[in-house]
């Protein structure tokens, strides 16, 4: 009775493997696809923090220049943009080909309701270093999963080696 | 990359800016009791006019840092002070001496204000050059 027990069981774990098997093997190709939408947002992450790095430099640069509007990215834009991937596949080289385009066009506008000083400037300083650290904070936190990422890939390249 | 490196370039572009904005600052203080210059008046208090430098048409259509430069160095057209003291070498018919319209407290602060803005830009090119590491960080 016990050794038939112990039979059964085992006979489970190996239809347990062979299922888990069949599973990656029917899910690796999307898992790969996966990976690679999960890289571009990544990606575009990265991107979207240096132009508001950029953005950031840009008015402590101007922190005195008189008549200087504070400027930011658009929000929406930046919505819009990091929404696509989700509603384009990635299989169609078109759809790559819109969303790159949109990348490259940072849409930057006035930012609205700053306190403005008598020589017509409203940088505010404070604002700005807040958002250049919390571009550098997203842009390292991006790049960390990004590095993890590729970390996964070279490791799957070299056969787990 | 480029976009990075043009925000470094912003941010140096400021750190001179406000460099020149001190320098200044220290001569009009230096300067705030000096009767005589080279054209004869009293020395004029000078102020930096800054501008905001158009940057260079980005290659890709992306968004490019702004910097920033100084426009002029103006003289100060405002009257001088004049103070009554007769046996002053510089004393006109009258007794009184011109001073420079150096204001000590207004360059005080406008040297703080300075200061402040090189400190906010150093530290931004910190932050940047810590990014810009950071990417660099990711070939490895």
């Amino acid at each position: 009775m016990g050794g038939g027990g112990q039979r059964t069981t085992r006979f489970s774990e190996t239809l347990q493997r062979r299922a888990l098997l069949l599973h990656n093997a029917s899910t690796g190709m999307a898992d790969i696809v996966s990976d690679a939408s999960i890289m571009a947002a990544l990606g575009r992450e990265l991107t979207r923090a240096v132009q508001r790095q950029s953005v950031a430099a840009s008015n402590l640069a101007n922190l005195d220049t008189p008549g200087y509007r504070t400027k930011e990215l658009q929000f929406a834009d930046a919505l819009d943009e990091q929404l696509s991937p989700a509603t384009l596949t990635a299989h169609d080289p078109q759809h790559f080909g819109t969303a790159s385009t949109v990348r490259d066009r940072a849409e930057v506008a006035e930012a609205a309701n700053l306190p403005e000083r008598r020589d017509g400037n409203n940088v505010q300083l404070d604002r700005e270093l807040m958002g250049l650290s919390r571009a550098a904070a997203d842009f390292s936190a991006a790049e960390t999963i990004l590095a993890a990422k590729f970390r996964l890939v070279r490791y799957a390249i070299n056969e787990g080696r | 990359m480029s976009t990075l490196l043009s925000a470094i370039n912003a941010s140096a572009s400021a750190l001179d800016a406000q460099r020149a904005r001190m320098e200044v600052a220290v001569s009009n203080l230096a300067n705030a009791d000096s009767t005589r210059s080279a054209n004869g008046e009293p020395y004029r208090r000078r102020e930096v006019v800054l501008e905001t430098a158009a940057p260079d048409a980005a290659p890709g259509g992306g968004f490019q840092a702004h910097g920033v430069r100084v426009a002029a160095v103006l003289e100060d057209q405002a009257a001088f002070r004049r103070r009554y003291e007769p046996s002053h070498p510089d004393a006109d018919a009258e007794g009184y001496v011109s001073e420079p319209n150096v204001d000590v407290p207004e360059e005080m602060v406008d040297m703080l204000g300075a200061a402040r803005a090189y400190q906010a830009n150093l530290t931004a090119i910190g932050l940047i050059r810590d990014t810009i590491q950071k990417a660099l960080d990711l070939a490895k």
